[in-house]
């Protein structure tokens, strides 16, 4: 019996797809901790954890496979990561990043699809305009509790961004206010308000939309995705925002827009062997193969 | 160093509709995409632009291949990638499924074309691919005098992601 057995309906050879792909965390508290243990649970193969942060005491409920001990240490959160994934998947090909996401760009280049559990604006944009310009399928999560009168709102949403399709910006997530708050509140002590029920649903809910994108066990839209999580009614629905953008093209991130601009090939520094070419192509070395050959038997040699 | 080619699946699937119609006297169609690039220590990766097919008319008759595209088809592409600057890559199908070859012709003709690209573009690596039904091949030439490389992995991305060029 294979441990993947029970997720076959996922699609034919979806246990080597799954195996073969590399996906990135970018931010491994509250949101990324739950990706990361969900992702080795589905049979991912590859990950690139990004996080320069190290766990503390105001961390722990709700980093999942966080604990007292790692508290005590300052373990890194990439380090707890690797250690949920690995109890899964000792088979797992890990690359760390523990740094901030902006330095491990070479790390997150080569990831077949990026989730983004960061919990600012500004990275979030960053971030999603880095996988955009590398048509990298991104999956965002969020959430935040607002303070109405005398009780409090727990709200998120998870977007799966994908080239063409809208963006955080089109879908309102993203706005100059928002960006110009936090440049303001910058340095501010104390964290937003967190726990971990939510970003639990969140989570869940973006591995979903990973493996809905990933094998075919159900036709997708296209496009992207946007759900909306009401928290205090424990509901999650399809953004109206979403559906009224769907199939128009985002103004934001031109389709055009891709790569380095400043790529030269004749800088290109070739690390390491280069792949061969394959022989059957090199058609003058065969016919000198060949002509050598005829040659050798018309001597006698 | 891998070299990878990821592109958006409705341009696949427009670029494989439009190299399956057929010719007046060629027998197969052809096109090409331009493509940007970024680089990092253990892969060069290519990212589809668009795709524009060769004019009717630009096809010309051989005596020694049926049919070739002439000069004008390659005077039209080498402009259309200068700005900006992309990667220019030659791409023609063959029918049947699996990993597709490119034919002898396919090669020494490649040969001859693709680094003559780098006059207009040296900036840009440069190639050829050939797709099946439900795979491709691509060679990349990262400068005129330089051996071809294979290309190790394509993908495409739209309402799946999908680590090979069939058509979603």
């Amino acid at each position: 019996m294979n441990w993947l057995d029970r997720q076959s309906f996922l699609g034919a050879d979806s246990d080597r797809h799954l195996a073969d792909l590399t996906v990135a965390i970018v931010g491994l508290g509250g949101g990324g901790s739950h990706v990361a243990q969900q992702l080795a649970h589905v049979g991912v193969g590859g990950f690139v954890l990004a996080d320069d942060d190290r766990i503390d005491e105001s961390n722990l409920n709700r980093l999942v496979g966080g604990t007292r001990k790692d508290v005590d240490f300052g373990a890194r959160k990439v380090d707890i990561a690797v250690r949920v994934i690995r109890a899964v998947n000792p088979n797992a090909r890990i690359d760390l990043a523990p740094l901030q996401w902006q330095e491990a760009a070479n790390q997150l280049k080569n990831c077949d699809v990026v989730f983004g559990c960061l919990d600012n604006v500004r990275g979030k944009d960053e971030l999603e305009a880095f996988c955009r310009r590398l048509l990298i399928p991104y999956i965002d999560q969020g959430m935040d509790v607002h303070s109405v009168g005398d009780h409090f709102l727990v709200a998120g949403q998870v977007l799966l961004s994908m080239s063409g399709g809208p963006c955080l910006r089109c879908l309102g997530i993203v706005t100059q206010e928002a960006l110009a708050a936090e440049g303001r509140n910058y340095g501010a002590a104390g964290g937003k308000p967190q726990v971990v029920w939510p970003n639990g649903v969140l989570a869940s809910t973006a591995v979903g939309l990973f493996v809905g994108l990933v094998t075919p066990w159900h036709p997708s839209l296209g496009g992207g995705e946007c759900l909306e999580y009401d928290g205090n009614a424990h509901t999650l629905h399809q953004s109206d925002r979403m559906a009224r953008l769907r199939g128009r093209p985002c103004p934001h991130h031109p389709v055009t827009e891709l790569g380095d601009p400043g790529f030269d090939v004749r800088r290109l520094v070739l690390a390491g062997p280069i792949a061969e070419i394959d022989s059957r192509y090199d058609v003058p070395n065969r016919w000198w193969v060949a002509l050598r050959r005829w040659l050798l038997m018309r001597i006698g040699a | 160093m891998k070299i990878s080619i990821r592109i958006r699946s409705d341009t696949l699937r427009g670029m494989r509709a439009d190299l399956a119609r057929p010719h007046a006297h060629a027998w197969e169609r052809v096109g090409f995409m331009t493509t940007a690039a970024t680089a990092s220590s253990s892969e060069l990766l290519l990212l589809v632009r668009e795709y524009r097919p060769v004019a009717d008319e630009d096809y010309r008759r051989s005596t020694r291949v049926g049919a070739e595209i002439g000069s004008e088809a390659f005077r039209k592409a080498l402009q259309w990638a200068y700005q900006p600057k992309s990667a220019l890559i030659h791409i023609h199908a063959h029918h049947g499924t699996g990993k597709p070859n490119f034919s002898g012709t396919d090669f020494r003709s490649g040969r001859e074309f693709v680094p003559s690209f780098f006059a207009t573009l040296p900036r840009m690596p440069q190639g050829m691919i050939v797709l099946s039904d439900d795979s491709a091949t691509g060679l990349l030439w990262l400068g005129e005098h330089e051996t071809p490389l294979k290309v190790d992995h394509f993908s495409q991305s739209g309402s799946n992601y999908r680590r090979d060029w069939m058509v979603l």
